[in-house]
């Protein structure tokens, strides 16, 4: 039961971060593979903070928002300068000088050891009370993202994707509409990590690694992208099946290359039969 | 004493690289004209389009709009100063429904206009009711035909309140009935005191609709002047055939 409660908690703690993302990347179509940075830089800004320097926990939120919001500005920043193969490989850059940075700042940061002992709040100590937790979260954001899709952000954001200069034309202003975009999911990769790391009691460079990247593509890819409720069900499905492999009899050394073919094929699948309305090309007579 | 102009661009030039797309190029627009340009395949006119609606920054020269120059304004903002632009590629978003077509480009209006437009769910559809496309209003605009994203562009644009109209080849790819349709359309704008710059291959069409037509060669202002004498003019000839060896 507990174990089933475990991969229903880590569900709702992915479901802020990815539905930003999803709102950048499925729905602005912007090609960027950023968020597992926000993530990183927010949670290192929060906990490095509190643990490492004994600040009060709400300046290390302050920090941690800080740091994960000037990410979001760098983003949106090279978002209006690159086009998007651009974007992509600069944000893949972005992330791995990041961690770089994490994993070699021992002073600040524990390099690779992470920080451990991360208390959870008082009240948060049963894990059905940190499941209801978590569950609060997820709906506040699934409702959040649900009123955004019905307004104009979300149709400011989808005729950017279609053709920048004819929303443009309109007087879209992408600057304004990026930056908004970015900073949501700035404030969704926050949130995750404010119950997280507590949650693990422990603050880990390997849990933002290339896998975690490639997690959370998946995750907007396979559930459609730009859909909130398809998003949803996806992160509560490949959650469970990532959670899930641990049932099978596999030897240790092999469930992390069985979970990554796994996730491969799922990953390879649904680009296939999504490839129009990922990137679809732009519009011409 | 002249009114001011509603457009003025002055010695206006584009090189990019080592190409130089537009030519010291100068004129004036005034408001409630209908202007034509004209001119062959490369001659610059939805270049001097894209520099006029803020997409490309000039080399030299300067862009005045109403007397005050939007020559360094991004393109968002160049569109709440009132300039609208139809693009030749139809600028509709095609995975948007007709009503948030029309929608996304209200919102995008100043609170001014915005106040003077209303109810924006209202004056969308009546947007669509004037193009007959009040049926559609909640398919995508992707389903409709080339003439009728073209009215839903022109309609969108007419009646976000722009004072200035840039229509890029408005009837390229357009049943001759629909051409029949746009024309009516523009020449509602022009009783309607707005000002339109338009760009067209078909120039019996641009004739019956234009008070003014300026030919673009090479980058630069060749011809001007009004249809009649534009049609009649040697040098539109030479233009677009070339000069005439026997003469």
């Amino acid at each position: 039961m507990n174990y089933f409660l475990h991969i229903f908690i880590i569900s709702c703690i992915y479901i802020p971060p990815i539905l930003g993302f999803n709102l950048v990347f499925g729905r602005g179509k912007l090609l960027h593979f950023g968020q597992t940075a926000l993530g990183l830089a927010g949670a290192y800004g929060i906990w490095a903070s509190f643990m490492l320097f004994h600040f009060p926990f709400l300046l290390s939120l302050l920090i941690g928002a800080a740091c994960a919001l000037c990410m979001a500005l760098v983003l949106t920043w090279l978002s209006l300068r690159l086009d998007n193969d651009g974007l992509g490989v600069m944000s893949i850059a972005l992330h791995l000088a990041i961690l770089a940075v994490v994993l070699n700042s021992d002073r600040f940061t524990r390099g690779a050891l992470g920080i451990p002992g991360i208390p959870r709040p008082l009240l948060l100590q049963s894990l059905p009370a940190y499941a209801l937790l978590c569950a609060m979260i997820a709906v506040c954001w699934i409702i959040f993202m649900l009123i955004i899709e019905r307004g104009k952000l979300r149709r400011n954001l989808q005729a950017l994707a279609e053709n920048h200069w004819h929303a443009e034309a309109i007087g879209v202003n992408r600057r304004w509409v990026y930056t908004i975009a970015f900073l949501i999911s700035a404030l969704g990769a926050l949130t995750a990590n404010v119950i997280f790391v507590p949650y693990m009691a422990l603050l880990s460079p390997s849990d933002y690694g290339f896998p975690a990247m490639i997690l959370n593509v998946m995750m907007v890819v396979a559930g459609g992208p730009g859909r909130v409720w398809g998003v949803v069900c996806a992160i509560f499905l490949l959650m469970g099946l990532h959670e899930g492999l641990r049932f099978l009899s596999l030897p240790a050394e092999m469930l992390g290359p069985t979970r990554l073919l796994l996730f491969g094929t799922i990953l390879f699948i649904a680009v296939y039969f999504r490839r129009e309305t990922l990137f679809p090309p732009e519009r011409k007579v | 004493m002249t009114a001011e102009p509603l457009l003025s661009v002055s010695h206006l030039s584009l090189r990019i690289q080592d190409h130089t797309i537009l030519k010291d190029i100068s004129l004036e627009v005034q408001a409630g004209e209908v202007v034509g340009l004209i001119g062959p395949n490369g001659s610059g006119k939805t270049t001097l389009f894209n520099v006029l609606s803020g997409f490309l920054k000039p080399t030299k020269g300067t862009v005045c709009l109403c007397g005050e120059d939007i020559t360094h304004l991004s393109a968002p903002l160049r569109a709440r100063k009132g300039i609208g632009r139809v693009f030749q590629d139809f600028g509709i978003f095609r995975d948007m429904t007709l009503l948030e077509n029309i929608l996304v480009a209200f919102e995008s209006l100043t609170t001014d206009e915005r106040r003077k437009i209303g109810d924006l769910r209202s004056a969308t559809q009546e947007t669509l009711a004037m193009v007959q496309l009040q049926h559609f209003a909640k398919k995508k605009a992707g389903s409709l035909s080339g003439g009728q994203m073209r009215l839903l562009e022109i309609a969108r644009t007419f009646k976000g309140n722009k004072s200035l109209l840039l229509l890029d080849e408005p009837t390229a790819g357009v049943s001759p009935k629909m051409t029949h349709q746009i024309a009516d359309l523009i020449r509602s704008l022009r009783r309607e005191g707005r000002t339109v710059l338009i760009i067209e291959h078909d120039l019996p069409f641009i004739a019956k609709i234009c008070d003014r037509i300026i030919v673009l060669d090479v980058g630069e202002v060749a011809l001007e002047g009004s249809p009649s004498e534009v049609q009649s003019s040697k040098k539109l000839k030479e233009i677009y055939f070339g000069a005439d060896p026997t003469t």
